[in-house]
């Protein structure tokens, strides 16, 4: 499996991010091939995430070529990347679109409120067992997942219905995914992703075993018994 | 670029091993298929005991493709293997767990089920 990373015009230029297709040699030659090295800059790497400059030497004669302006020698490029290793570290590349840390809180926040609404309504149809789960820390695609278990098609449907209604009327969110009631129907809102089993079904995809090690968010209304006379 | 007699490998624990292509679905006269289309295919190798067994035909959605996936921002994937996920008439994966990592891809054309239970998403 390889992934190029870089922009078109910068084909010759691709990073290998698993396994390298491209020798040492061949890069060095297409980098030849370029009429203007000092157009290379590290900015130009905007699809990957960091950059990691190999720590081999049988790799460091590849950056010299790469260097700014022709007179510069190689010891100078040398000691400029050195230096920058030293102030940087050994990530030279950082996206710029990373949110700060407060923002992220913030977002987290803003979702988790999100997501216990949406359980609360499945709460209210009388969806079992449900569980929310952080899941951003292992995957990087949403932040929560709701997992109810519902017990016959119709409950689904309501369920789902009043999800959607809630989100849309409050929160301004569409849902994609199914509309049609499901086995496992699925409703996702980006941050946030509500699944809705039957019973068989949680058992045999069993999701919360994949994601044992998501932390577990205590829903305030699961506590509270149900009013007996 | 899946086409009818391709063999693919399956990337789920479905029972499955080995299926071949038999129909693009989508259009009528579809020639290629790409990462997240659904396809017809037969079970040509199946793991013993378990509940799909050989030459049954299935759907599959494409998960994995030899073939390059380009993305809008110039990234580029390539697999080392074709590979199709099998799921039922209702979109439900057959598997209950997905080997190998997937695209993202697949979850903007709702396949959100099979992104949910991949080990990894690129």
């Amino acid at each position: 499996m390889n992934i190029y990373s870089g922009p078109l015009h910068h084909r010759t230029v691709s990073i290998s991010c698993t396994k390298s297709s491209i020798s040492g040699d061949h890069f060095r030659r297409e980098l030849e091939l370029l009429p203007k090295p000092r157009n290379i800059s590290l900015s130009n790497f905007n699809g990957c995430q960091s950059l990691q400059m190999p720590a081999s030497q049988s790799h460091k004669s590849l950056f010299p070529r790469v260097a700014v302006g022709s007179n510069v020698s190689e010891e100078d490029t040398d000691d400029m990347y050195d230096d920058l290793f030293k102030k940087y570290g050994k990530v030279v590349f950082r996206s710029n679109d990373q949110k700060s840390a407060i923002k992220e809180v913030d977002d987290d926040a803003e979702c988790l409120s999100f997501a216990v609404a949406l359980a609360k309504v499945a709460s209210d149809v009388k969806g079992a067992d449900i569980k929310l789960l952080f899941v951003k820390p292992l995957v990087y695609w949403t932040r929560f997942f709701i997992i109810v278990t519902a017990f016959s098609r119709p409950q689904v449907d309501a369920i789902g219905t009043r999800i959607r209604d809630l989100a849309e009327a409050q929160y301004g969110r569409t849902a994609s995914g199914d509309f049609k009631p499901n086995s496992w129907t699925l409703l996702d809102f980006g941050d946030v992703v509500v699944h809705i089993f039957l019973p068989p079904q949680r058992d045999f995809y069993n999701l919360e075993e994949f994601y044992a090690n998501a932390t577990l968010i205590d829903l305030p209304f699961e506590n509270q018994q149900p009013f007996r006379n | 670029m899946i086409q009818p007699q391709t063999h693919l490998n399956v990337a789920d624990n479905s029972g499955a091993r080995e299926l071949m292509c038999i129909r693009i679905l989508g259009a009528s006269n579809r020639r290629y298929a790409h990462i997240g289309d659904v396809i017809v295919a037969v079970i040509k190798e199946a793991v013993p005991n378990m509940p799909l067994e050989k030459s049954e035909v299935v759907r599959a959605v494409i998960v994995r493709t030899c073939k390059e996936l380009k993305r809008d921002n110039g990234m580029i994937i390539r697999y080392d293997d074709n590979a199709a996920v099998v799921i039922d008439q209702e979109g439900n994966p057959k598997g209950t767990r997905i080997f190998g990592a997937i695209p993202r891809e697949l979850r903007q054309l709702n396949f959100t089920k099979i992104v949910s239970l991949a080990p990894e998403v690129l």
